[in-house]
């Protein structure tokens, strides 16, 4: 692993601070003290017991301390032996699925299978650097035959297949 | 009973027309997510366990496991003729594979492949008939102290082969246990970290993280690189192997069987360990270690007997013992406990149809998928062609209908994206998600064998070094964690990740 050696003595600014922190390792301690911190404080009004007798708290808080141990732990490590910029992540597939998901789950009450089947595999398509315009609003009204004739006519699950009014 | 009547047993639970229909499926499911590069089997199995709560128990498990093995053998097809592993198993299939197929032995490199997976899963089925009489035995001396003794050796397993830091996957798995415990606590019916929120009283669903973390983060993160598929050709008249060929690859084959059949059992083992194992031993004791990586055909016999015996002794701890070895077996808990089979040793006895009938599908899979792979060849190789920009929204879309399905609750998809994002989150930091899932599944069981086992003792710890089987349990937790932080080993673990 290359640890930055050449922020050595010169410059001293922020800059160089900053490129002496693994920030990957930051962000994964500071989610685990977060996690951490929540789940003690969401269990803290249960029972903790005695180890012969636990209450239904002691598990979940001992399970929250050593989380936030753990960040503890790995975020003063990721300040001192760091070194690592956080990586570049894709965005447009990243939030093109996601807004698929979110829109599933807010068009299917409303819509019903087919159209919701139909809008969720164009909008998720966009998330693909090569879409090509036509061929995905075929394949999106050809998904949603599809997820209707398997899922709704074949499997019989209980899921409208058009609006409800 | 003895074995025989056992396998006669399962026999007419896998020969019925329904399951042989099932297995079909199942291998036939597997071979293509194992062909696509990009779907993972455990992602598979993730989507479909909601669309198997209609099927009977033995139906269910049967058709996902034809998954896992199917998916060995269609990893193969993709590593030989692309240079792309199908999925994670075959990476070292890519080596010797690829380098095959460049020489225009494309043909027979895929045969090899077949006819070692296949020889590989007709011992493992053996393995795993007989193997479940001395493990059944031992599962009677199993009380609480064993069981937590037991999940905390299966988590440690997973710390050990997870990709990257080690601290980083112990932490995946506390988080795990940790997210496992949301819901109402069953020994007093107490909501604990609910946020008041009534969906998550039953805790947070098992498919919405395990899609979330496996399927929609696996989709982000392989949209974001760039996709090559530059396609070697090959004829099914070209497939046959000399029989030299045969005859320089069954010492390989046998080697890498054993070496599967073992480390597929070992808590955190499976698939892919195994073939990493089996190509780094054939590499390390031929006479002329220096044909490895240029197309020698003893390189891809050993890891493809290697994974597929390893993916189905994986089956063993948790068809004996209840406890899941890897996270696909711990989709497979997943499975049955949706279905109200509690996984453990009861289920041998309880459930004869459903642990013989299993075992015997294997066989029958394993010998579908020879027969089936080698004409289709074809039809894979056409498959390999359609672009990832048509598979991938139906994918999502999937992803959707099946949690959704589960519970018939939009609550579930919004789970399943905040999963999805964190498992793009966990890639980023390179933390894997395995070790999490593990720990989620654990998670209840393990706090309610700890509060068992302590309240046996008084609140006495030593309870779980003073019983043999529990100390020995965990003195192979210390040793593998010991090994693993030694400077040695540790830099011989990155060294294969980096392959």
């Amino acid at each position: 692993m290359g640890r930055g050696r050449e922020g050595r003595g010169d410059t001293a600014g922020l800059s160089a601070l900053v490129s002496r922190i693994n920030i990957p390792d930051l962000a994964f301690a500071l989610f685990l003290v977060a996690l951490g911190v929540l789940a003690f404080v969401f269990s803290a009004d249960l029972q903790v017991g005695r180890a012969g007798s636990m209450g239904p708290g002691y598990v979940p808080r001992g399970l929250a301390l050593i989380v936030v141990a753990f960040g503890v732990v790995m975020g003063v490590r990721a300040l001192l032996a760091g070194g690592l910029a956080f990586p570049e992540i894709a965005w447009r597939p990243l939030l093109l699925v996601g807004a698929g998901v979110g829109l599933f789950a807010i068009l299917l009450p409303l819509a019903g299978l087919a159209i919701t089947s139909a809008a969720v595999v164009v909008l998720a398509g966009y998330a693909a650097y090569d879409v090509r315009h036509s061929e995905n609003l075929i394949l999106g009204v050809g998904a949603a035959a599809f997820a209707v004739a398997l899922f709704v006519l074949a499997l019989g699950l209980p899921i409208p297949i058009w609006p409800q009014r | 009973m003895d074995l025989f009547t056992n396998l006669a047993t399962g026999f007419a639970v896998a020969l019925t027309p329904a399951n042989l229909g099932f297995c079909f499926l199942g291998a036939l499911i597997g071979t293509l997510v194992g062909v696509l590069p990009g779907i993972a089997p455990i992602t598979t199995i993730a989507i479909l366990l909601p669309f198997t709560f209609a099927l009977p128990p033995a139906s269910s498990l049967i058709m996902l496991a034809g998954i896992f093995y199917g998916a060995q053998y269609g990893g193969s097809t993709t590593a030989i003729l692309v240079n792309v592993p199908g999925e994670s198993s075959a990476i070292v299939t890519c080596l010797d594979g690829h380098q095959m197929a460049k020489q225009g032995r494309a043909g027979p490199a895929l045969a090899i492949a077949a006819i070692a997976s296949f020889f590989a899963g007709t011992v493992a089925t053996i393995v795993l008939a007989t193997a479940s009489v001395p493990m059944s035995w031992l599962a009677l001396k199993f009380t609480a102290p064993e069981y937590f003794s037991l999940m905390v050796l299966g988590l440690t397993g997973a710390v050990v082969l997870a990709s990257g830091a080690p601290g980083k996957a112990v932490a995946m798995v506390f988080v795990g246990l940790l997210l496992g415990l949301v819901g109402i606590d069953v020994n007093t019916g107490v909501p604990r970290m609910t946020f008041g929120i009534q969906e998550l009283g039953d805790g947070i669903g098992f498919v919405p993280v395990a899609i979330g973390l496996f399927g929609i983060a696996e989709l982000a993160i392989a949209l974001g690189r760039p996709q090559d598929r530059s396609l070697l050709s090959v004829k099914f008249a070209d497939l046959w192997p000399s029989w030299a060929e045969i005859r320089a690859c069954l010492p390989a084959m046998t080697r890498g069987t054993v070496i599967g059949s073992v480390l597929g059992v070992l808590p955190g083992g499976g698939a892919a360990l195994s073939s990493f194992a089996a190509y780094a031993f054939e590499k390390k004791s031929s006479a002329n270690p220096e044909r490895f990586g240029k197309g020698a055909i003893e390189g891809v016999a050993a890891p493809e007997a290697a994974n597929n015996a390893g993916a189905q002794t994986s089956f063993i701890p948790l068809l004996t013992l209840g406890i899941p070895g890897n996270a696909i077996m711990a989709l497979m808990v997943g499975a049955l406990m949706i279905q109200g089979i509690q996984p453990g040793p009861q289920v041998m006895t309880s459930q004869p149809q459903l642990y013989w009938g299993v075992i015997a599908s294997m066989w029958l899979g394993n010998l579908m998928l020879v027969i089936l792979n080698l004409p289709l060849i074809g039809l894979w190789v056409a498959l390999l062609r359609i672009p990832m920009r048509m598979m991938f929204p139906v994918i999502v879309l999937f992803c959707c209908i099946g949690t959704y399905a589960v519970a018939n609750s939009v609550f579930d998809v919004w789970v399943m994206l905040l999963f999805g994002v964190l498992g793009v989150f966990f890639y980023k930091v390179g933390a894997e998600p395995a070790p999490l899932i593990l720990g989620f599944i654990l998670g209840p069981l393990m706090e309610e064998n700890f509060r068992r086992a302590m309240m046996i003792s008084k609140g006495d710890p030593t309870v779980f070094v003073e019983r043999p089987i529990s100390a020995v349990l965990l003195l192979m937790s210390v040793a593998l964690l010991v090994i693993l932080v030694m400077p040695a080993v540790r830099k011989k673990r990155e060294e294969v990740f980096q392959e």
